[in-house]
């Protein structure tokens, strides 16, 4: 018989860990060796029990389960973690995997998909929460920036000036008031150099005028 | 009453010059006007007096002389004594100053003596012709030597000659310059006087009303210790003493608002504190507590379902589990509206890059975020009141503004956060809108800018009917922040 896949349940709410356990006792070639109810305590287990899979809540009182990936990597080298969490946002999938998390499963999709993330993960796939791919992929790929600096050039000195006062976040007052023109000239020369640039938003102008250099960083 | 146009026009025109000129020149006008006035108006009224009676005298004499020389002399013009009343005309011009001339003639109007000697002027002879019945003549005759009163007397009717007699008015003149040069240096030195005191009069006056206007003027610039000293017991001691009770009570009432407005901003900072922690403490316990619950509770639906023959209690294991989850999103859809957990854990730009994704969606409205600060984590206050202003800001963006792009940044100016949050939509006219007291109070303006003034942050907006609005958000970045953040801890519980 093939060795079960030994996993260490790391969550500090025990109603949800022996929900977890449950859940797992279903499957015969799964085994639940250990609990722990903290980061520290996860990462004493982990190097104790060296479990196939760490199954791993990121709130955790002390260390939390974000920081806790980097470590158990080091303390368990062959144990794989999955990320099993409320927290929905691409914000924390990505610093998980980026710590070396293998798998990002939402609590509210346990039912469903804990048991073939574990089975992916085990395999040395990456599994991530269905819902959850395509923000990871908005986040890899940047919006394309089509404007480039040629077009700037085209604008006169007037234009410039004010769209990157625009972009330093000065009111239209403010402005007017540093250039010596009238609120309704500088709502103008606005207009029409962000429609020779083809941007729609002050954001948008920001990012441009970062990525080309035309205002400073600080 | 009705006022004719014409004094009407007079009037306006006095009181723009009289109004127009200092207090000091005032009374220094009516001081050298009065002076002058009187000064004038009596050498006038004494020239004229004296004229009149100077001039009555000047005939009276004129014929007294007269018929003295003629008294004198009728003895002498029978003797035919020439000598004589040669002296005697010598005789009367010396006793009396005003005589200019004096003459006789004789029946036939030759001349018998005169004061002239040779160069006797012929046309004196026919200038008072008289008849031998009159008692005398006066005549005023205007020579080139000034007015002459000039008297004709028969002597003895006539038979014997006329005696004539010229009093001139140059001593009556020269009296009356006299009197009239002191009469008008009197009125100067007095009008010297009259200045000098009215100058001193006025520093009197207009010193404490100059420094009351100074005085004034400086509470007016908000210092309210300012005082003015009472230089006298007069009206404007009173005066600058009714000034000084009222800066103080002025200066009482502003201690009292100041220490409200501090209590009020200590009182609105705890509610604003309170709230929040409130809300991040039931966000967590929503969080780690029932959700987890629910988890589970889920969890064991599954395996039930699973484990369960009966095919009746299958399915409704699984619709218990379908409630279940529903509920545990709904949950979660509710702690992250009280409190976002990412706010805490990864800070204001993913916490912001979330509400703008879930904002996109719910309300179909395209929105740009570019946050562009270099500090990786801002202070948890700044980071809450930041958050949260935006989050008001955009509600009210798809509340009213009907915009089709929005557009929020957030970037560093120096030591100051600035974001903006800028839409394209129908804006609105921002004289209408009162944004703190008034008939009807934008409260989530005013929210907005009661949080950025607890941080010493301004919000500015400009909007304009059918241009859209800008909201700007001014917040100083407290200092000797970055250590406290650098580490910053995923469990602050």
């Amino acid at each position: 018989m093939k060795p079960k896949t030994t996993i260490l349940l790391a969550d500090d709410h025990a109603v949800l860990r022996a929900g977890l356990r449950l859940l797992l006792s279903q499957e015969p070639h799964l085994q639940v060796v250990g609990e722990a109810e903290s980061g520290i305590e996860t990462l004493r287990l982990a190097e104790e029990l060296q479990p196939d899979l760490v199954l791993l809540d990121i709130s955790m009182p002390g260390l939390n389960g974000l920081e806790a990936i980097g470590m158990l990597r080091k303390r368990a080298p062959k144990a794989r973690i999955l990320i099993l969490t409320m927290h929905d946002d691409v914000h924390y999938l990505r610093q998980a995997l980026q710590n070396g998390a293998s798998g990002y499963v939402l609590k509210k999709a346990a039912d469903v998909e804990l048991l073939s993330a574990i089975q992916a993960v085990i395999q040395g796939e990456i599994y991530v929460h269905s819902s959850m791919t395509r923000n990871l992929l908005e986040d890899i790929l940047p919006p394309s920036q089509s404007t480039d600096l040629e077009q700037w050039d085209l604008l006169s000195e007037r234009e410039k000036e004010v769209l990157r006062l625009v972009a330093y976040g000065y009111t239209a007052q403010e402005i007017a008031d540093q250039l010596g023109l009238s609120v309704k000239t500088i709502e103008t020369y606005r207009a029409r150099g962000m429609e020779k640039l083809g941007l729609s938003s002050r954001a948008a102008l920001v990012r441009f005028a970062l990525s080309k250099g035309i205002i400073s960083a600080e | 009453m009705k006022i004719p146009p014409a004094l009407q026009a007079f009037l306006r025109r006095f009181w723009d010059i009289a109004g127009g000129v200092s207090v000091r020149s005032k009374i220094l006008g009516i001081v050298l006007g009065l002076v002058l006035l009187l000064g004038l108006g009596i050498t006038v009224q004494v020239r004229q007096a004296l004229t009149r009676t100077m001039a009555a005298q000047l005939a009276e004499q004129s014929v007294s002389v007269a018929r003295d020389l003629a008294a004198r002399s009728t003895d002498l013009i029978l003797l035919n004594d020439l000598f004589a009343l040669h002296r005697l005309l010598q005789e009367t011009k010396a006793n009396n100053q005003n005589v200019a001339y004096a003459f006789l003639l004789d029946a036939q109007g030759q001349v018998l003596a005169s004061t002239y000697g040779e160069s006797f002027p012929t046309d004196l002879l026919t200038a008072n012709p008289i008849e031998p019945t009159d008692h005398h003549r006066t005549l005023i005759l205007a020579t080139n030597q000034g007015y002459v009163w000039d008297t004709a007397v028969p002597i003895l009717q006539g038979q014997v000659g006329v005696a004539r007699v010229g009093l001139s008015d140059a001593l009556l003149r020269s009296t009356l310059a006299t009197i009239t040069n002191q009469l008008l240096l009197t009125t100067a030195l007095v009008s010297l006087i009259g200045v000098t005191a009215a100058t001193f009069l006025t520093w009197i006056l207009t010193r404490p009303i100059l420094d009351l206007a100074q005085a004034a003027q400086v509470v007016a610039k908000g210092n309210l210790t300012q005082r003015v000293k009472r230089w006298a017991n007069d009206e404007i001691g009173l005066l600058a003493t009714a000034f000084n009770q009222m800066v103080s009570e002025l200066e009482k009432a502003d201690e009292i608002r100041r220490e409200r407005e501090v209590l009020r901003r200590q009182l609105l900072e705890k509610v604003i504190v309170t709230q929040e922690d409130e809300r991040k403490r039931i966000a967590r316990e929503l969080h780690d507590s029932t959700s987890q619950t629910l988890t589970s509770l889920i969890m064991g639906l599954k395996v039930m379902e699973g484990s369960c023959a009966d095919l009746q209690t299958q399915l409704q294991a699984r619709e218990l589990r379908q409630i279940a989850i529903q509920t545990l999103e709904e949950v979660h859809d509710l702690a992250m509206q009280l409190r976002p957990r990412l706010l805490d854990d990864l800070g204001l730009q993913a916490a912001l890059e979330r509400l703008v994704k879930e904002w996109q969606v719910r309300h179909r409205i395209a929105i740009d975020l570019m946050y562009h600060v270099t500090q990786e984590r801002l202070p948890d206050v700044v980071e809450t009141a930041l958050y949260r202003i935006i989050q008001e800001a955009l509600t009210n963006v798809a509340r009213h503004a009907q915009a089709r792009n929005v557009s929020v940044l957030i970037e560093q100016r120096g030591d100051e956060l600035v974001a903006v949050v800028e839409d394209d939509g129908i804006g609105f006219d921002i004289s209408k809108i009162t944004i703190g007291d008034g008939a009807q109070p934008h409260l989530g303006l005013a929210g907005m800018q009661e949080r950025a003034a607890l941080l010493g942050g301004t919000i500015t907006i400009e909007s304009e009917v059918g241009r859209g609005t800008s909201i700007y958000i001014q917040l100083p970045i407290p200092k000797a922040v970055e250590d406290e953040t650098e580490n910053y801890d995923f469990a602050r519980r």
